[in-house]
């Protein structure tokens, strides 16, 4: 690789900005849909915990739905067949500010909170049973054993799929560029079809991605040890 | 939203098999072979980085995990573009987006596949290790004839879900213009542009219920191999079947 | 691989020299000095903790011996070798887990026949011809084709030591092989262990049937706290022993 100049893409400040303004179209959609998943997730949970069987089949096949269509797919479901489905008002508005981010965050997170919900469900149930009897028969109500002994420890069991899955909410990010979102990749993208110089242009957002996956996976790792339960296997 | 039914029995034939013969081979049957070639290949180079991984010598098994970490934290995406980069300075000529799309998928699933093949492994008791070594086999040996045999008939369930995920990943071939499923819909969008949410609900469709019918073999299997290893006596399996082993599915 | 030079007409198989091991600030063994010989039957006894798993491990170098020396046959197990020598070494060891440990992905037949074959050199049909053997004197010939999966705990055991013989090694070493099993199902494995201890095996045996150990052993060993505190003739130890410690493990053993 002959003069690999990092600088001749950060030093002209049109690239810097690119990468930057990228950069933050990224974490936006992150951060946005993160969230979105995590409300939504708990929504589900909560919904696929009342005895009725309707609220459990719908839970099902809102999960089933997202988990086995694509994600790229969702995406264009959204941005090219729902939107165009939106009353003309709420059509305007939306492409007045930023239609494609915000159907970004709202597919991507709308996704990803059935994964979310089902590591939630898998934690409440690697529980071991003798832990709710044990709890009613000191007295604690539905409620209190819910939240004194149930979801303490489902949380902790549900930690590490739940870090996983935040990584893959993270890398979904790049799908918004399908849509046009000028977001980290896309800005790559561009610096390189401008510049020429791909390799430098590719690394840069590869140590980008790289750094923020190890981040969410390493901020993981420390709530997982930090509200460890001792001497569990 | 009858006008499903008329976009599907005008255009089944796209979707189906893309432009061929009058072009490459495109639809979904395009993504069932390049789902199926990825991770077929991808599934001995999964079986080695496992290996590496856990393997006694520094020297395999930093290249390897640092591999791993690498491709799980850049996106698919990423990965496409570097590979659509360097492959053909690699070879020396142009290659198609399939192949690049092919190439692709190797690698990411490769890696995605060795954590399953690893937490197979690792799944297993010390006991059979031990009782191998003990008997005077060598660590190859030991991984050949116990532990693999036994890892990889354990793991069958998630490397089916793995095979979901790869015909999931398939549709960012759209994004290099390869000719499958996604990138046959989105012809006949462009080519109606009156009716896109019945086009894409037609394409969100057909994956559903190949995955949905695959996701229902995986956990098929699950049971049974459940009840196979722990004898007839108590085969536990969990409610939705899929029991999940260490997240390494990953939705793309 | 170089024997330590002995003596013409040494029938020592297992020499333990000054064994010391640690697990961080706890040690596990202390000053280990013992002799198994050619053909003797020696059981270990103690209570959990004592050491007597571990001890019997670091015979095939399953666990680690941080200073002294362990002669298995003339060989220095804990000498530094090349992983090749360490195997055939341990093809040599004969070793029965307490908890099997059989391949549950391979037929009872196939379990006996897989490591002569691999290990060994072994022939198929030599390999077969050995393991049907081996399944008659464990006394499961009915049993061949069947999976681990589908035997009893005591049958289990049976085709482990089975498959531990058709090494044919010089030495068994038996690790607890019956605390894993049901009452009903003892019976079966001490017998057939009690068989190979008439035929002459030389067998190390960590267990806590005291009755297998007054009939079958030629000396007992009792380890309390990683060291062994009493080397006795069976008869002599359960009728009265020396050390305080083993009386008073006799006596809550007695008590249930």
């Amino acid at each position: 690789m002959k003069d690999f100049d990092l600088l001749a893409i950060l030093m002209k400040p049109e690239f810097g900005a690119m990468l930057w303004h990228g950069l933050q179209e990224t974490l936006k959609i992150a951060a946005g849909s993160w969230l979105l998943a995590m409300a939504m997730a708990v929504v589900l949970l909560v919904v696929r915990l009342t005895p009725s069987r309707l609220a459990e089949r719908v839970v099902a096949g809102y999960v089933s739905y997202h988990r086995n269509v694509p994600t790229l797919v969702q995406l264009m479901l959204w941005y090219f067949g729902i939107f165009s489905l939106l009353p003309d008002a709420l059509q305007g508005w939306l492409s007045a500010h930023n239609a494609e981010t915000i159907l970004s965050i709202v597919a991507l997170g709308l996704c990803q909170a059935a994964y979310f919900s089902e590591d939630m469900r898998s934690g409440l149930r690697s529980i071991p049973a003798g832990q709710a009897e044990a709890a009613r028969a000191l007295g604690h109500g539905y409620i209190g054993s819910m939240r004194h002994v149930m979801l303490p420890q489902a949380i902790r069991n549900a930690v590490p799929a739940l870090v996983n899955h935040s990584v893959s909410l993270f890398k979904n990010s790049s799908l918004a560029m399908a849509i046009g979102v000028a977001e980290l990749t896309h800005a790559v993208k561009e610096i390189e079809s401008q510049s020429f110089r791909t390799f430098e242009a590719y690394s840069m957002a590869t140590v980008l991605y790289l750094v923020c996956s190890l981040l969410i996976m390493a901020v993981g790792g420390w709530l997982s040890r930090r509200y460890r339960i001792a001497g569990a296997r | 939203m009858f006008s499903v039914f008329e976009i599907l029995r005008d255009n089944w034939l796209l979707l189906l098999v893309g432009q061929y013969p009058s072009g490459p081979l495109g639809g979904i049957v395009a993504t069932l072979i390049l789902s199926v070639l990825g991770i077929v290949l991808a599934f001995p180079l999964s079986v080695l980085l496992a290996l590496a991984r856990l393997s006694p010598w520094r020297l395999l098994r930093w290249p390897a995990t640092v591999l791993v970490y690498v491709v799980r934290g850049v996106p698919l995406l990423m990965v496409i573009l570097w590979v659509y980069f360097l492959v053909p300075i690699l070879i020396g000529r142009e290659v198609s987006g399939f192949t690049t799309m092919l190439c692709t998928l190797v690698i990411y699933e490769g890696a995605y596949l060795s954590e399953v093949v690893r937490a197979g492994i690792q799944a297993l008791p010390r006991g059979q290790t031990e009782a191998a070594r003990a008997l005077g086999h060598s660590h190859l040996g030991t991984m050949w004839f116990v532990i693999l045999p036994q890892a990889l008939y354990n793991m069958l369930p998630s490397m089916l879900s793995q095979f979901i995920s790869t015909i999931k990943e398939t549709t960012l071939g759209y994004v290099i213009n390869v000719q499958e499923l996604t990138f046959a819909a989105n012809q006949i969008n462009n080519q109606l542009l009156t009716k896109p949410f019945q086009v894409f609900f037609i394409l969100a469709m057909t994956y559903y219920v190949v995955c949905f019918s695959l996701t229902q073999l995986a956990q098929w299997l699950e049971r049974r191999i459940a009840h196979r290893r722990l004898g007839a006596a108590s085969a536990k399996t969990s409610e939705d079947g899929v029991s999940l082993p260490p997240p390494a599915v990953v939705n793309p | 691989m170089n024997p330590v030079p002995r003596p013409a007409g040494d029938d020592t198989m297992i020499l333990f020299s000054n064994i010391n091991k640690w697990y961080g600030d706890y040690q596990a063994l202390a000053d280990v000095n013992a002799e198994v010989k050619k053909g003797e039957v020696v059981v270990v006894c103690g209570p959990s903790g004592s050491g007597k798993s571990t001890l019997i491990r670091t015979v095939n170098r399953l666990e680690e011996v941080k200073s002294g020396q362990l002669l298995f046959d003339g060989h220095d197990i804990h000498a530094p070798m090349r992983s090749a020598a360490l195997n055939k070494l341990r093809s040599r060891i004969g070793f029965v887990f307490q908890s099997f440990n059989l391949f549950p992905h391979l037929s009872v037949l196939e379990n006996i026949m897989l490591s002569p074959m691999r290990v060994l050199g072994v022939k198929r049909a030599d390999a077969k011809a050995r393991a049907a053997q081996l399944l008659e004197r464990v006394g499961l010939s009915n049993k061949a084709g069947a999976y681990p999966a589908q035997l009893s705990g005591g049958q289990q055991q049976r085709v482990a030591i089975a498959r531990a013989l058709a090494m044919e090694p010089p030495a068994m070493l038996f690790d607890e092989p019956t605390s894993a099993l049901d009452p009903e199902m003892v019976g079966e494995v001490l017998s057939v262990m009690r068989g190979l201890a008439h035929d002459g095996m030389t067998m190390m045996c960590v267990t806590h049937e005291m009755n297998f150990a007054r009939e079958v052993a030629d000396r007992v060993w009792f380890m309390d706290a990683g060291r062994i505190l009493e080397k006795a003739d069976p008869e002599a130890f359960f009728k009265s022993p020396q050390h305080p410690r083993a009386q008073r493990f006799l006596s809550d053993l007695r008590a249930h």
